[in-house]
């Protein structure tokens, strides 16, 4: 089920004003849940619609079996039977997400987001680099992400739906907030990967394997050009989406425990941790390899950031619960 | 199929009587129509370091090419006596020479197996003799099976897998670590023989600047201008290492060059840049092992890149046997079509001329019948001749394909033309 343009309405009562309690803006989400004209699914004829989280999940994992099989038996056959399913799983999960619009605003919504941007991140990859064992370091990621999501909040409870309009994206700056947040997350995702791959790499080089045996990968050049690609991007987004975020917070909802959340210290975290890293990499010049593991570390606070809670949902799962006020 | 192929190889010969057996460049046309012409046949010949090979194809019943005769022709063309020549020759008939073909251009009788010159080398051999026009039907179908074989087998086998010489080693470990190099300077550091062959190499990654360092600075001067570099002083060393991001290190010098002090304080301390790529391939050691970290400086001295090589044979060793099932299989394929191709007119032949006198006899008969005969009756009565024909055309044909796979096709055509007077 899903919410509709219906809190567009200027009738019901879940607009928010400043400096409102928790208790009292949670009361009014669920209030405003009670009385949502919710959409009831009308029946489509599509036969996407009964497309499940299953559906693409299991379509990765086969692509992901295939692509490990591949560096056992390279061969033309088995890379483009993986790609096929890869790309099945990709239609499938663009089908779901169509369909159902989880809200990037709750966790759910958001990992399955970042999981959709990594799946085409991956069918390019695999596409654009046929030789590289690109789909075998991209889909543990993405199913890692979509395993998470299926173990967060179902996005229909009223704790989901209950988060205020503006982070549902029906307002233009928590929509901006969002989406700024997203796409950081999408790109310490890509600098995360790129992370792993050059770890990999340089471990083989330090080893001194044999440079065209076993996994192929991309020159360390190359794959710490894609982390410092990714992580410049990254940072004016994430700190654009942290001003705003904490901009509204403060707007809407000062209350120390929102400042407290998991979510909330979890970005800072995360910004602060991309400050050392863009310190160590362009003043310091720390090597590569230091600065592979500081991105791994800031992509383990995205994923503890997009799983967690956002401080509206707390709020109105404690009113709902009978939490403190 | 009447076909040989004579020749020497390294397994054979030394490489003196390669080097006195080979066909230059020049020679090489003149001997081959020599050959073809002298022996009333198809010719082709392959030349190359390794081996020297003629192939030689005759009619059917002609007395076959063999080693006396290549030694002869070989002597006389060389200036030299055929009874030093026989000795080394090796001789292959029929379907042992078209197997020996395809496992020399499948490079599985290389001196590095899997090496993938041998290929274009059966190629050209081949490209040459059809322009000279001393090929024919039996070799204008094998050189292309060849290929084919040898594309099969480099496909379906890893046996051509990797690189077998230090020099492109060295640079598999160069593209490990770098994407581009229009903006990488490499340092040349002494100017040994080897180091000129892996500069080659390292040449065509196109880097942006190439600097030379020598103790001498004429050797340095003279290293630079082949190699269209920059030669530095032997004292700049240490700066030359700070901006370079390959260095290819070959000196004589008996002592290491860069301790691993020196490299951490004079060198890495000063670098803003990534990673830097050393290929120390002299003997004594240039560089400090210790220097290696594989993330700010990958270190590769020739002991390491001598292992890849010797990895990479061994393991194009283990695709040895796919390989050969490969060649056994084609080899089967190539005789059978051949065979095929060669009885085929015949069957045909036979075939139209049964058919004519069926004709003869059924038409008269269905004329004379006319009239008599519902239609029905008329489609059994014809099926029924053309069913006679059939049992009685079996047994020679089925016996003309069996003798065809035993090599004695030829014979059996001959008399199956005899027996039904077939022009």
């Amino acid at each position: 089920m899903r919410y509709t343009s219906g809190l567009e309405d200027s009738t019901r009562p879940t607009r928010m004003t400043p400096k409102r309690t928790t208790h009292s803006l949670a009361l009014a989400a669920l209030e405003a849940v009670e009385t949502l004209p919710f959409e009831v699914p009308a029946p489509m004829s599509a036969p996407l619609q009964n497309v499940t989280q299953a559906c693409f999940g299991l379509s990765y994992l086969v692509a992901f079996g295939l692509e490990l099989a591949r560096l056992r038996w390279p061969g033309a056959g088995v890379r483009y039977v993986g790609l096929a399913f890869g790309a099945a799983g990709l239609l499938a999960q663009s089908a779901f997400l169509a369909f159902h619009q989880p809200t990037p605003a709750t966790p759910y919504g958001a990992l399955l987001a970042v999981a959709w941007v990594l799946a085409v991140f991956y069918l390019y990859g695999t596409v654009h680099h046929a030789k590289q064992a690109w789909a075998v370091f991209v889909l543990p990621v993405v199913l890692g992400l979509i395993g998470l999501a299926s173990t967060v909040a179902d996005p229909t409870t009223a704790s989901e739906l209950a988060v205020p309009p503006w982070m549902a994206g029906d307002r233009f700056w928590g929509a901006v907030h969002g989406i700024l947040l997203l796409l950081a997350a999408v790109g310490i995702s890509v600098g995360f990967l790129a992370s792993v791959m050059y770890l990999v790499q340089a471990d083989r080089l330090r080893r001194k394997r044999n440079p065209l045996g076993g996994v192929k990968l991309l020159s360390l050049e190359r794959l710490e050009a894609m982390n410092r690609r990714a992580v410049n991007a990254a940072f004016p987004l994430l700190t654009l989406g942290l001003l705003l975020g904490a901009v509204l917070l403060k707007q809407y909802h000062d209350i120390a425990d929102n400042w407290f959340s998991v979510k909330v210290l979890g970005t800072v975290g995360l910004w602060v941790v991309f400050v050392v890293l863009l310190y160590l990499r362009y003043a310091a010049h720390v090597p590569g390899r230091r600065l592979a593991f500081l991105t791994i570390v800031a992509f383990g606070l995205v994923v503890v950031v997009l799983a967690s809670a956002h401080p509206f949902a707390q709020a109105a799962v404690s009113a709902g619960s009978g939490g403190q006020p | 199929m009447n076909l040989r192929v004579v020749g020497c190889s390294y397994r054979t010969a030394p490489v003196e009587w390669r080097e006195k057996l080979a066909f230059d460049g020049g020679k090489l046309p003149a001997a081959t129509a020599e050959l073809a012409a002298r022996f009333g046949g198809e010719a082709v010949i392959l030349s190359t370091c390794n081996r020297v090979e003629l192939f030689v194809a005759r009619p059917p019943g002609d007395r076959p090419f063999d080693a006396g005769l290549a030694a002869e022709f070989l002597a006389e063309t060389h200036g030299v006596r055929a009874d030093d020549v026989s000795p080394l020759l090796y001789d292959h008939a029929d379907p042992a020479a078209v197997r020996h073909l395809f496992r020399v251009v499948a490079s599985l009788d290389s001196l590095i197996v899997g090496e993938g010159q041998i290929a274009g080398q059966v190629r050209q051999a081949f490209d040459a003799a059809r322009k000279l026009g001393t090929t024919g039907p039996l070799l204008n179908a094998l050189f292309p099976a060849a290929v084919r074989v040898s594309r099969r087998v480099r496909t379906e086998t890893g046996i051509s897998q990797g690189h077998v010489s230090v020099s492109s080693v060295a640079v598999d470990y160069v593209r490990q670590v770098f994407d581009h190099f229009a903006d990488k300077t490499v340092l040349v550091v002494g100017a040994g023989k080897m180091g000129r062959l892996t500069l080659k190499h390292l040449q065509e990654l196109r880097p942006g600047r190439i600097l030379v360092t020598n103790r001498s600075p004429e050797k340095a001067a003279e290293v630079a201008g082949w190699c269209g570099g920059t030669a530095v002083p032997w004292d700049g060393l240490d700066d030359a290492l700070v901006s370079a991001d390959i260095v290819l290190s070959t000196t004589g010098a008996p002592e290491p060059i860069m301790t691993r002090r020196r490299f951490e304080e004079k060198v890495l301390a000063r670098r803003s840049t990534g990673t830097m790529v050393i290929l120390d391939i002299a003997v004594p050691r240039d560089f400090d092992p210790r220097i290696h970290d594989g993330d700010r400086a990958c270190l590769f001295n020739i002991d390491d890149l001598t292992r890849i090589r010797e990895q990479t044979i061994a393991k194009r060793h283990r695709h040895l046997a796919p390989a050969e099932a490969i060649v056994e299989q084609e080899v089967r394929k190539f005789a059978d079509d051949w065979n095929r191709r060669r009885s085929g007119p015949v069957i045909g032949q036979l075939t139209s001329e049964v058919d004519r006198l069926r004709d003869e006899i059924v038409a008269p008969l269905m004329a004379k019948l006319n009239g008599k005969l519902s239609p029905e009756e008329r489609k059994h009565v014809e099926g029924a001749f053309r069913l006679f024909q059939n049992k009685l055309l079996h047994g020679p044909i089925a016996a003309l394909q069996e003798a065809s796979k035993d090599g004695q096709g030829g014979t059996f055509s001959e008399v199956i033309k005899k027996l039904f007077r077939l022009q």
